[in-house]
């Protein structure tokens, strides 16, 4: 029942493009072939039930167990396995997908484990800025190149709002999950802005497109020595593709 | 159910199809349930998603990333234990009996040298491991040489060194530590646990059963058909497992921050076994695991990274719940602390010697 119940779900994400909401797109091509796979000798086993007289791990359960460790009588167990079928559809199939909320950004440290290495980022002063994401920035300001590399230099990011923990008047991150195999492991990266009574106009967690160009934080003891200072926020909604991969 | 009514045939021939008749009432009565079940749910799933969206969205921030982030954990390890399970039908079924065990030499060391590369040839990630070890206990491996084939393959496997070298290159020395500590612990692993006196006590009952009973059963029908059951058998067995530690995993990530384990950063000690607890909690596949700790490398000692590369993939949060399938909850938590040790001491050297 549960793997029917993981495959319906993978299918139906996959039908509805939304997989990549839990895993890196490079597996979804195997993912789908595999439920695929499983959901056919799914429907095999289905069709070719008659006995069940084979099936030792149905019928020798309750006399044989000697195994001191597994105490659990029958009905203990079926309520068990009850509970999970139940918490299965619930998660899998009955609550719409999503990503995961600004609240699990909150958890986790952000620009520290999410951002490109520093080779990475050394190749990226080679290139055009104009189209470089959340991670990009926020990986320049990590290994910062210089106050000369962000003169003159200007960033449109997409992404929701999370506060600066030690100043969070004035300072909030234009905040993406990086994921790099599956949402387990997805890693916050932000681009910090600079400004001040944000939090009358925004609330943490909404999703904004800043655009504006780079400033040194007026705040000197600051984490954020660099920061943007926008010239422009405008209110967005979530994208289809939420995270970086 | 009719009753065999007395005739001219003989008595043992209508008690046969007597009871093939009440085999096949209760299996259409069986199918009809899971008919019955299956379109109830897609009713109430088809309802609550698209017709009544607004009725779940009560459910916020925590509460539903403790169900994204479990949902991820299960989408991602699904095709990889059904991989497994896949594999592992092939070497049951598909396979001559000896196919694997005539190449195997006869010293148990080397024997489970070899075990422990077998990795090699099957690039699945150790979620895919737990229904092929199994399938080899079944197939009559030890439980000392399976133990050794399951810890090894998740680490001597191309995809997992391929990704590492990807993440960290040659030079650095991550990855032939980790080679070399999976390759080692494994087989330690495997040594200890061929001394055990009574091997199958390390088992659970469930599993010994299907274990003996394997033995005395040949194939009563087609290949085919023989694994169709097997894949639904392991399917049933090792979802459970799946599932549940799927939300364990999910809880801990949402009821656990993470900075408290990245502040640890950088004491020789305390690094490696943070990283250890990491790794125990977050539940990675090993093939992509370097990559998710690359980014970790500026914060912590190479030890630590070398120990987390090494642990993960043979215990973790999912796993455990995955090879409670098989082994006794004893042996699990021997084997825990076995590994971790294990783990913890190469980290450590590593940090020290570097």
């Amino acid at each position: 029942m549960l793997s029917l119940i993981g495959i319906a779900a993978t299918l139906w994400l996959a039908v509805t493009g939304k997989l990549e909401l839990y895993i890196h797109p490079r597996y979804v091509p195997f993912t789908v072939t595999m439920a695929l796979i499983a959901a056919a000798v799914s429907v095999a086993g289905f069709l070719m039930t008659r006995e069940h007289s084979e099936h030792p791990d149905e019928h020798a359960d309750p006399d044989t167990h000697t195994d001191p460790d597994v105490p659990k009588p029958g009905r203990l167990r079926a309520a068990g396995s009850l509970l999970t079928v139940i918490a299965a559809v619930l998660g899998l199939l009955v609550l719409p997908p999503s990503a995961l909320t600004a609240e699990a950004a909150n958890q986790r440290d952000l620009n520290v484990s999410g951002t490109l290495g520093r080779h990475q980022t050394n190749d990226l002063l080679t290139e055009e800025p104009s189209g470089f994401n959340v991670r990009d920035w926020a990986s320049l300001l990590r290994y910062s190149p210089g106050e000369a590399y962000f003169a003159g230099k200007t960033a449109t990011v997409t992404g929701f709002i999370t506060a600066e923990r030690k100043d969070p008047a004035n300072v909030f991150y234009v905040t993406r999950f990086v994921v790099s195999c599956c949402t387990v492991d997805a890693q916050p990266v932000g681009v910090p802005v600079h400004q001040p009574g944000w939090q009358e106009n925004y609330k943490p967690g909404s999703w904004v497109t800043a655009t504006g160009s780079f400033g040194l934080n007026p705040n000197q003891d600051s984490t954020n020595p660099i920061l943007m200072t926008a010239t422009q926020i405008t209110s967005t909604t979530e994208p289809e593709r939420p995270y970086i991969h | 159910m009719r009753q065999p009514r007395p005739g001219p045939e003989s008595a043992p021939d209508l008690d046969r199809q007597a009871s093939e008749k009440e085999r096949r009432s209760e299996a259409a009565y069986r199918r009809l349930n899971v008919v019955l079940a299956l379109g109830l749910i897609t009713a109430v799933a088809y309802i609550f998603r698209t017709l009544a969206p607004s009725a779940t969205a009560g459910i916020e921030g925590a509460a539903r990333d403790f169900f994204t982030l479990s949902i991820s954990v299960i989408i991602e390890s699904l095709p990889f234990v059904f991989l497994g399970i896949l594999v592992s039908i092939l070497v049951q079924v598909w396979l001559p009996p000896d196919f694997l065990f005539r190449r195997l030499p006869a010293r148990p060391v080397l024997r489970r040298m070899v075990l422990s590369l077998l990795g090699m040839l099957m690039p699945v990630c150790e979620c895919g491991n737990v229904p092929m070890a199994r399938g080899l206990m079944l197939k009559g491996l030890s439980v000392g040489e399976s133990m050794t084939f399951l810890f090894a393959a998740p680490i001597l496997n191309p995809v997992t060194i391929i990704t590492t070298q990807q993440a960290f290159g040659w030079d650095s020395g991550i990855l032939a530590w980790r080679i070399a500590g999976g390759f080692l612990i494994a087989n330690l692993i495997g040594w200890i646990y061929s001394r055990h006196r009574e091997p199958h006590r390390l088992l659970t009952a469930r599993f010994e059963a299907a274990c003996r009973s394997d033995e005395h059963q040949h194939a009563p029908h087609g290949k085919l058909r023989q694994s169709v059951d097997l894949f639904q058998r392991e399917a049933n067995a090792m979802m459970p497992a799946l599932f549940i530690g799927a939300g364990l995993a999910g809880l801990i990530q949402v009821g656990v921050p993470r900075n408290v384990l990245v502040t640890l950063g950088s004491d020789p000690l305390w690094s490696v076994l943070a990283l250890m607890l990491l790794a125990f909690v977050v539940s990675i596949c090993s093939t992509v695991d370097a990559f998710f700790i690359l980014s970790f490398g500026a914060t912590f000692l190479p030890g630590a990274i070398v120990a987390f590369l090494v642990f993960g993939p043979m215990i973790d949060v999912k796993m455990l719940a995955l090879l409670r399938t098989t082994f006794t909850a004893r042996t699990l938590l021997q084997l825990t602390v076995l590994i971790a040790l294990c783990a913890a001491v190469l980290g450590w050297g590593v940090n020290l010697a570097f």
